[in-house]
């Protein structure tokens, strides 16, 4: 039996212990025309930074994959025939598979600003090992720089800007920063926390125009209120889409949406391919929703290679949690937590003398969601009372197990129980 | 990414082998070879109305740790295990491993060292010299090694000495925090480390006790007490002035700070024993780790944290001193440093919460 897997990402990487495992006698080749090894992706930064090095991301060391027997090809793919079950790479081979996993994950997002498609030098994405590389090479020669983008991968550039001492604006569309995930609240305190850090960050800002030089480099970013931004680097972090564009071209492409559609077992439309990770498109209840973490990811590697080994597989994903840093303050979610749901009760409380707070949801007496800013907490525990539907009360009172602080360093969490006290009072006083 | 400018340039090439660390080096094997082997250093040290070139060494030891204490204390502030622990490992070379001896000498009495233990300080059990010691002091050594040593092992893991008390692992953790990363975290270091480790170990129990045996036989057995007395020469020279002071912190600019802690100090080799059976834990958060490897690149013992941590296995290692950095620069809060039955009931839980599957396939095990 043949396996290939078609990009050495963390689902890709996954899938192939996991085939391992259960079939020492597979050949399992990994594509990828990005990496020869497989690397960390959410540890760019830290290489940006110089706190690690290039080899340093890779999560294994190299004689694993001889050990596992894996065979791996630097290459692009450009042709799927799934009729004849061949690829063929970008060096012209071609390469035959018996069950094939799309594991492509995605690309930043380019949108459609004006200005953009003059742009020859200067703009940036940070999600590939090329767009770290083309990143780097910028900031080394400028001075200043534009981050269009309020999520997760924007402000994980910007630090890396400032720690090269560039002077860098950062564009929020939102009011508030990353209004997906965080109240406005939350988002106050990590927005303080940011523009100590030296970042001109913009709420309300978006862009009107890129503005280039006659040679097509960027040199500055109007925004719609008007503003000019000058500046040698621009970042956009406006989101990433799975990297299918290959695939619209190729002799039998597997069924499109947003990414690769795929059914609750991972299978596209063709026969022996499967897809998973960023690429893939599920759909629930006629929606189409597509995970893209590193951990949903992580588990859709594994769960799409036992489906190729034959198991029977039904895509349910978990209760949904995350985690981030936001320059120094860490951040844990877990459940339901965009602070737009209808029919909740929310109990916020920010904690005294700290970049800390916490978030609790809950809907017809059950937590569904609990978000976490500037403390270090055990999300396990925070699934398991969503699972087990427990109220808000018990949630409180049980904080404490779910601490996860360095030893000495345990968040007193007196002030909250207080503050939430008061506001069941409140609560109860309003009814 | 370097960053821009000629000093970050600099600190980025005297803490990545560059040709700047290497000259480090060549000055540090230098001054210890002058220091071990000569007596350059003792003129130097009467000038300064020192009574030893070992008292001006202690100085500058000191200093060192002082000096990166200060650094430690301010790069890590916000992490409340690395103050304490600093602020006890700065402590303790002040009073302990420097002004006590000095004081006791003042007052005539021996000049003892109540921070180190045998086998790191050897002589703790070498009847020749502990017999000679006044009982208080005696009686400290063979409890100090013997009982007090291997208990709080159990209880909180080698850490409580490798990185609390120690004053090489005080230098490690203070002047040698900008070259903790350089540590070789390949398997194949990990190999080399559990054989020269355990040696070193077996040779120093095997000294001692020929020192037990000719020092019982006194003079019916001269053969035996001048092969001993060679036996423990050659070990002071290889050991003590080779391996913990020429290698150990002269290779700090190319192999990192814990070159002697991890792979010679017959002391680290016990405690990691004990560690082994005792309650001292790193906890993985489960499911929770991005693989960044931050853990790994900044383990001073050369431990692959990432792997456990990818893996969803809490461990306990020989080697981990229990610096608590792996947790400190975690982007995820993924570890926490814990002695487990100490623990509040969340240690419970980790364990109940089944990572992916029973048989990762990410796991460490696969790997090796």
């Amino acid at each position: 039996m043949r396996y290939v897997i078609i990009g050495n990402g963390v689902a890709g990487i996954t899938a192939a212990f996991t085939l391992r495992a259960r079939d020492a006698s597979a050949e399992i080749l990994l594509v990828s025309g990005e990496s020869d090894y497989f690397f960390s992706r959410c540890a760019l930064m830290y290489a940006f930074m110089d706190r690690m090095s290039l080899r340093d991301l890779e999560p294994h060391e190299r004689r694993v994959y001889a050990k596992q027997n894996f065979r791996l090809i630097r290459d692009w793919v450009t042709d799927l025939d799934a009729s004849r079950r061949l690829l063929t790479l970008q060096s012209g081979s071609s390469l035959a598979y018996d069950r094939l996993l799309l594991s492509t994950g995605s690309l930043g997002e380019v949108p459609d600003w004006p200005g953009l498609n003059r742009v020859r030098e200067g703009a940036v994405h940070f999600v590939t090992l090329q767009d770290l590389g083309r990143a780097e090479s910028l900031a080394r020669s400028a001075r200043e720089a534009v981050v269009v983008g309020g999520g997760l991968i924007g402000v994980e550039l910007v630090e890396c800007l400032v720690y090269h001492r560039l002077k860098v604006t950062f564009h929020v569309r939102a009011p508030w920063y990353w209004p997906g995930a965080l109240a406005r609240e939350e988002a106050e305190i990590v927005s303080e926390h940011i523009r100590r850090h030296g970042v001109d960050l913009r709420m309300d800002e978006e862009v009107a125009e890129i503005l280039t030089t006659p040679e097509g480099r960027v040199c500055a970013v109007r925004a719609k209120s008007g503003h000019e931004y000058s500046c040698q680097l621009l970042g956009i972090a406006v989101g990433v889409s799975p990297q299918i564009a290959w695939l619209r071209g190729v002799k039998t492409p597997p069924r499109l949406g947003r990414g690769i559609q795929v059914s609750s077992s991972f299978e596209t439309s063709l026969e022996n391919v499967w897809a998973a990770g960023d690429c893939a498109e599920f759909s629930a209840n006629g929606a189409p929703f597509i995970e893209q973490i590193w951990y949903s990811a992580r588990r859709q590697g594994e769960l799409a290679a036992r489906a190729m080994l034959g198991d029977t597989i039904r895509y349910d994903p978990p209760i949904f949690y995350n985690s981030a840093k936001f320059f120094g303050i860490e951040y844990t979610a877990t459940g339901e937590i965009s602070p737009s749901l209808p029919g909740v009760q929310t109990f916020f409380c920010r904690l005294p003398a700290r970049e800390a707070s916490v978030r609790i949801t809950e809907r017809a007496g059950a937590v569904i969601g609990i978000n976490m800013l500037g403390a270090r907490w055990d999300h396990s525990i925070f699934e398991r009372w969503i699972a087990e539907r427990r109220d808000m009360d018990y949630a409180v009172a049980h904080l404490p197990e779910a601490q996860f602080d360095v030893e000495f360093g345990r968040v007193d969490l007196t002030p909250v129980a207080a503050a939430y006290h008061n506001w069941r009072a409140r609560s109860a006083a309003a009814k | 990414m370097v960053r821009k400018g000629k000093s970050a340039w600099l600190v980025h090439d005297l803490t990545h082998r560059g040709l700047t660390a290497w000259l480090l080096t060549a000055l540090l094997v230098a001054f210890y070879l002058l220091l071990y082997l000569t007596h350059f250093f003792t003129p130097v040290a009467r000038s300064l109305g020192l009574s030893s070139k070992w008292t001006l060494y202690g100085l500058l030891y000191t200093l060192a740790i002082l000096t990166g204490g200060i650094h430690v204390l301010r790069k890590y502030r916000r992490n409340r295990y690395q103050v304490v622990r600093t602020s006890v490992v700065m402590f303790v070379q002040v009073v302990f491993a420097f002004s006590i001896p000095e004081i006791l000498k003042f007052f005539h009495q021996p000049e003892y060292y109540f921070s180190y233990f045998w086998p790191l300080k050897f002589d703790d059990l070498n009847p020749g010299v502990v017999f000679h010691l006044p009982l208080f002091y005696a009686l400290y050594s063979f409890l100090g090694a013997l009982v007090m040593v291997p208990l709080l092992g159990v209880f909180f893991g080698k850490r409580w000495y490798c990185s609390w008390v120690c004053g090489c692992g005080g230098l490690a953790n203070t002047a040698g925090d900008p070259l903790r990363h350089l540590t070789s975290k390949s398997s194949r270091a990990w190999k080399f480390e559990k054989i020269s480790i355990h040696f070193v170990l077996a040779v120093s129990v095997l000294l001692t006790a020929l020192l037990f045996i000719s020092y019982g036989l006194g003079h019916r057995a001269t053969a035996l007490s001048r092969f001993t007395y060679d036996f423990q020469t050659v070990y002071a020279f290889l050991v003590v002035a080779m391996l913990s002071g020429v290698i150990g912190a002269g290779l700090y600019p190319l192999g990192g700070t814990r070159v002697w802690c991890r792979n010679f100090c017959p002391m680290a080799a016990i405690l990691g024993l004990v560690q082994k059976l005792g309650s001292f834990r790193i906890a993985v958060k489960p499911n929770m780790c991005i693989s960044c490897g931050l853990c790994s690149k900044y383990c001073e013992m050369g431990i692959d944290v990432r792997s456990y941590a990818q893996a969803n296995q809490s461990f306990t290692r020989a080697s981990c001193v229990g610096c608590g950095l792996c947790a400190e620069v975690c982007p995820r809060g993924v570890l926490r440093l814990e002695n487990a039955r100490l623990r509040t009931p969340q240690g419970a839980s980790l364990v109940r919460i089944a990572p992916l599957t029973s048989a990762s396939p990410l796991s460490p095990g696969g790997q090796r």
